[in-house]
């Protein structure tokens, strides 16, 4: 436990001193919950306007239901820049995951720290823990001020409820710790092949795809993230990071690192 | 009592065979060399003798820890310098060995306490706070030596440790090397370097793929190319050169403007014989010195009698 602390902290030290790192760690969850909260705000403002207090019809969703056009419209867009969240710790965890062992790799620090006593499942979960624990926090930290933006700019109930669904909280909750996990193990897995942390991270995004689909899908009257379906997927995520990780284990491996990663 | 001993160890990568059957024993307190052409497989080596990577067949015994069953304590108890120095450039040098001292297991006290020591003892003490992307090629050379040492191992693997360096940093390496000798710890180091190694080594490994030879510096030049003795004369020495191969224990003889070269098993009792033959046939001696074969030629002897017989991965 002591080294995974201690690796850990020196993980922190260098985030802290790339700016570039730094700037792609918080720009994003700044502009994912100001720019959304701005729109529904503004959303609000125009309930005035007589014709949007009648029953919305365009949106098929039962999430939508009974809704007038106005609630409709603020829900509606409140719950697209929702999906945000989902896509959050992907794009953090694999900024600082690919930093953190792509950089191992292009400054030849790993030799020497494999030839430490520290164990590679220590070495692993430091690796880890150093990427997810801040992707978490940035992303809860930024979903907590999205809450509480809308909960302040809902034009009623029914709206803040439509956003912040509880199918929702599950996928910001629990959803998004498993996203990281597996996006974290897929940077492991594309970092033993590439040496240039950018195109690691071009290729872990996409792991986020069959997630949008889902949301749009929603949007769209097809599926609903309702609640017994969010917990469904976290049951899938879970086998998915359980295996993602085992996976990168096996390349996470002392002899492998040094004889075929390029 | 030997701090590092192998038999038998292999290591392949698929068909190539990067380390063929190495046997080998270094004595406790030893600098050994380890010399071989590029691609010889020393770095996989050390890779196995450090438990950074496992052998295809054979054992090795580290310290009293058996390869392959106490990996762990392998590596706690041996100091390693990579090829490449490896350090994390955004912190600062005492980061640097700090973090790695945490590593080996040196409480955080401690770890300060040896971090100090060393930077002070390479000169690095007032650049401590300095981050490691603006140091020299030497000074980061002098803290990955440093950082090998932090948690006090009796072996140090020292993969060529001079390289790249200016003569003056080089110097402080090799004294540097030479006191850890005195404090009585082994130290394996791979090197191309062969004037350093006949500097600082007390035995040498010359190997490629295989070891194809393992003895001190002396013996290995004495073994190779026999103890020679360089007689100057008087006027041209081509003509003394009969009466020198006239006599039974002389090995060999070339002549060379005023010099006969003369090859013997043992000069030390030897050459009165020879200076008494050569004054009896006429010959007038200017001077009788000592014939200093060095490690280079005895290593290119080595190296180009041996053929590769594979390539390492």
């Amino acid at each position: 436990m002591d080294k995974i602390l201690v690796i850990l902290q020196k993980e922190w030290i260098e985030i802290r001193q790339q700016r570039g790192l730094m700037l792609g760690v918080l720009l994003p969850p700044l502009l994912f919950t100001l720019i959304p909260l701005g729109i529904i705000y503004l959303s609000g403002s125009l309930v005035s306007n007589g014709s949007l207090s009648s029953p919305g019809k365009s949106f098929p969703g039962p999430a939508f239901a009974g809704m007038t056009t106005a609630e409709q419209g603020q829900a509606v867009l409140g719950s697209q820049f929702s999906i945000f969240y989902v896509l959050l710790p992907v794009i953090i965890t694999s900024i600082i995951a690919s930093y953190s062992i792509v950089g191992e790799k292009t400054s030849k620090t790993l030799e020497p720290l494999l030839a430490t006593p520290v164990r590679t499942w220590e070495l692993l979960l430091s690796k880890c823990l150093a990427a997810l624990i801040p992707g978490l926090m940035v992303t809860w930290a930024s979903g907590t001020l999205f809450v509480i933006g809308t909960a302040a700019f809902a034009i009623s109930g029914r709206v803040f409820s439509a956003i912040v669904s509880p199918g929702w909280l599950v996928v910001f909750l629990l959803w998004t710790p498993l996203l990281g996990t597996v996006a974290i193990a897929a940077m492991l897995a594309i970092s033993s092949r590439v040496n240039d942390p950018r195109s690691a991270q071009q290729l872990s995004v996409w792991i986020i795809v069959p997630f949008f689909a889902m949301f749009f899908g929603e949007l769209a009257g097809l599926q609903v993230l309702g609640l017994g379906f969010t917990l469904s997927v976290v049951v899938l995520l879970l086998v998915l990071a359980v295996l993602s990780i085992w996976g990168a284990s096996r390349l996470f491996q002392r002899e492998v690192i040094l004889t075929r990663w390029k | 009592m030997n701090t590092i001993e192998t038999h038998k160890l292999t290591r392949k990568f698929g068909n190539l065979v990067a380390v063929d059957n190495l046997t080998l024993s270094i004595p406790e307190g030893t600098v050994f060399g380890f010399l071989g052409p590029n691609g010889a497989g020393k770095t996989t080596t050390v890779r196995m003798l450090t438990a950074l990577i496992a052998p295809t067949s054979g054992t090795a015994n580290v310290i009293g820890h058996e390869l392959g069953t106490d990996n762990r304590s392998i590596r706690r108890s041996v100091g390693i310098l990579t090829e490449t120095p490896g350090l994390y450039d955004r912190l600062s040098a005492e980061q640097n060995l700090i973090f790695f001292a945490r590593l080996y297991d040196v409480p955080a006290q401690r770890a300060q306490e040896q971090a100090e020591r060393y930077l002070r003892m390479l000169e690095l003490w007032e650049r401590r706070s300095d981050r490691v992307g603006g140091f020299s090629k030497g000074m980061r050379q002098k803290l990955a030596i440093a950082r090998a040492l932090l948690h006090e191992p009796r072996v140090i693997f020292l993969d060529e440790p001079t390289a790249g360096l200016d003569p003056e940093a080089a110097r402080t390496v090799r004294d540097f090397i030479k006191e850890l000798r005195s404090e009585g710890r082994t130290i394996f180091l791979t090197t191309h370097n062969l004037p350093e190694a006949d500097e600082l080594c007390d035995l040498i490994g010359v190997f490629r793929t295989q070891l194809l030879r393992v003895d001190t510096p002396v013996n290995l030049r004495t073994g190779l190319f026999g103890r020679g003795t360089q007689v100057r004369v008087v006027g041209n020495a081509s003509g003394w050169a009969s009466t020198a191969r006239s006599l039974s224990f002389v090995r060999q003889v070339t002549s060379q403007d005023d010099s006969l070269l003369v090859t013997l098993d043992n000069p030390d009792e030897q050459n009165p014989q020879l200076v008494q033959a050569l004054v009896t046939a006429g010959a007038q001696i200017r001077f009788v010195e000592p014939i200093a074969h060095s490690l280079e030629e005895v290593y290119l002897e080595l190296i180009e009698d041996e053929p590769a017989t594979s390539v390492q991965n």
